[in-house]
């Protein structure tokens, strides 16, 4: 499990107990902001009735926070399969771009141990593992840290979502005390931390707008779909300009 | 405990999730996505999350458009901890005293 460095200067193999802490150490802020979007994520769930078992299960299997708000988010009593599962897909669709930057950096690593190691892949420990990489002026990440550091945020999320579902239960119905604005301010400080400008995120507005337009007139989920379709068409037709 | 409808769901998502993270990974190793492609992939979660709260947005309920309003205002200059209190409380607050 170690990264091996292919900068001559520096040392070939890397020690594992030190790579550990390191990651562990670098985990500590990550997981700290982790833990009120987990403990709100359990709350949220437990509101529609998923149970004890349940949240560990979708957060532990799943493990992409953006996505399981969402799926929350059009959960009912009668959850639509393909619904929440398009919708999951779509906001984890970025994990593919990810992956692929990752690929030259796992090189040294087998297919089948990278294959598991992309299980914990998330967008901060995709991009601590990368920052890591480029300060070493190495070509592949080190292993050893970039997995303490994805398994102390795992089991963070895991630990946490779970937590949160017994505040839940108790909690009881929370709507009315304005605690479901938690859950739009969730995804709008998701957004903000990945807004790069109205030039690059343009589209985001048009999503926004026409979303607005199909769930004040058209029932159902539908302005999910319309909102992002039409973003991207939008996304497509003015990426010339701005790619 | 667990509900088999959950459960359907909760699979489906854990599959489709990790199939995301793994075809990257295998299938554009070596290629290269056009910038126009690359550009419609980036945006597509602040599309869908933007989508998502949509709803709020065209609620027609006073207090929870004051919410809103103050929760983005907060959004943009706090990290989630403290967005999500000012959001909860305001709206809450509003609600109470304008009996939504």
């Amino acid at each position: 499990m170690n990264g091996y460095i292919r900068n001559p200067r520096l040392p070939k193999v890397l020690s594992v107990n030190h790579e550990m802490k390191r990651g562990i150490k670098a985990s500590i802020p990550v997981v700290l902001s982790f833990i009120p979007f987990a403990l709100l994520f359990g709350t949220q769930a437990t509101q529609k009735d998923l149970s004890h078992l349940e949240i560990p299960l979708i957060t532990g299997l799943n493990f992409g926070g953006g996505s399981e708000f969402a799926a929350i988010s059009v959960w009912t009593s009668t959850p639509q399969f393909w619904l929440i599962v398009g919708i999951s897909v779509l906001v984890n669709i970025r994990h593919v771009l990810m992956g692929a930057v990752f690929a030259p950096y796992m090189q040294h690593v087998s297919k089948r141990k990278a294959l598991v190691l992309l299980f914990f892949m998330c967008d901060e420990s995709w991009a601590m593992a990368l920052a890591d990489a480029k300060k070493r002026q190495a070509f592949s990440i080190s292993i050893t840290y970039y997995i303490s550091l994805a398994l102390c945020l795992y089991s963070t999320w895991v630990i946490f979502t779970t937590v949160g579902s017994f505040i839940g239960k108790w909690l009881g119905n929370i709507e009315r005390f304005g605690f479901d604005m938690a859950f739009t301010a969730v995804f709008l400080v998701l957004v903000k931390g990945m807004w790069s400008g109205m030039k690059k995120n343009y589209c985001w507005a048009v999503s926004l707008l026409v979303a607005c337009l199909v769930a004040h007139y058209v029932s159902g989920a539908w302005y999910v779909l319309a909102g992002t379709s039409v973003g991207l068409i939008a996304a497509w037709f003015g990426a010339g300009r701005n790619a | 405990m667990l509900e088999w409808s959950h459960l359907i769901i909760i699979l489906g998502m854990a599959i489709t999730t990790y199939l995301t993270r793994i075809i990257g990974f295998l299938l554009l190793r070596n290629r290269q996505l056009s910038p126009r492609t690359q550009f419609v992939l980036d945006n597509i979660a602040g599309c869908v999350m933007l989508s998502i709260i949509a709803p709020v947005f065209v609620s027609g309920e006073p207090a929870t458009l004051i919410g809103l309003v103050v929760t983005i205002m907060a959004a943009i200059r706090f990290s989630l901890l403290p967005t999500v209190l000012i959001g909860v409380i305001v709206t809450g607050l509003g609600r109470y005293m304008l009996g939504a």
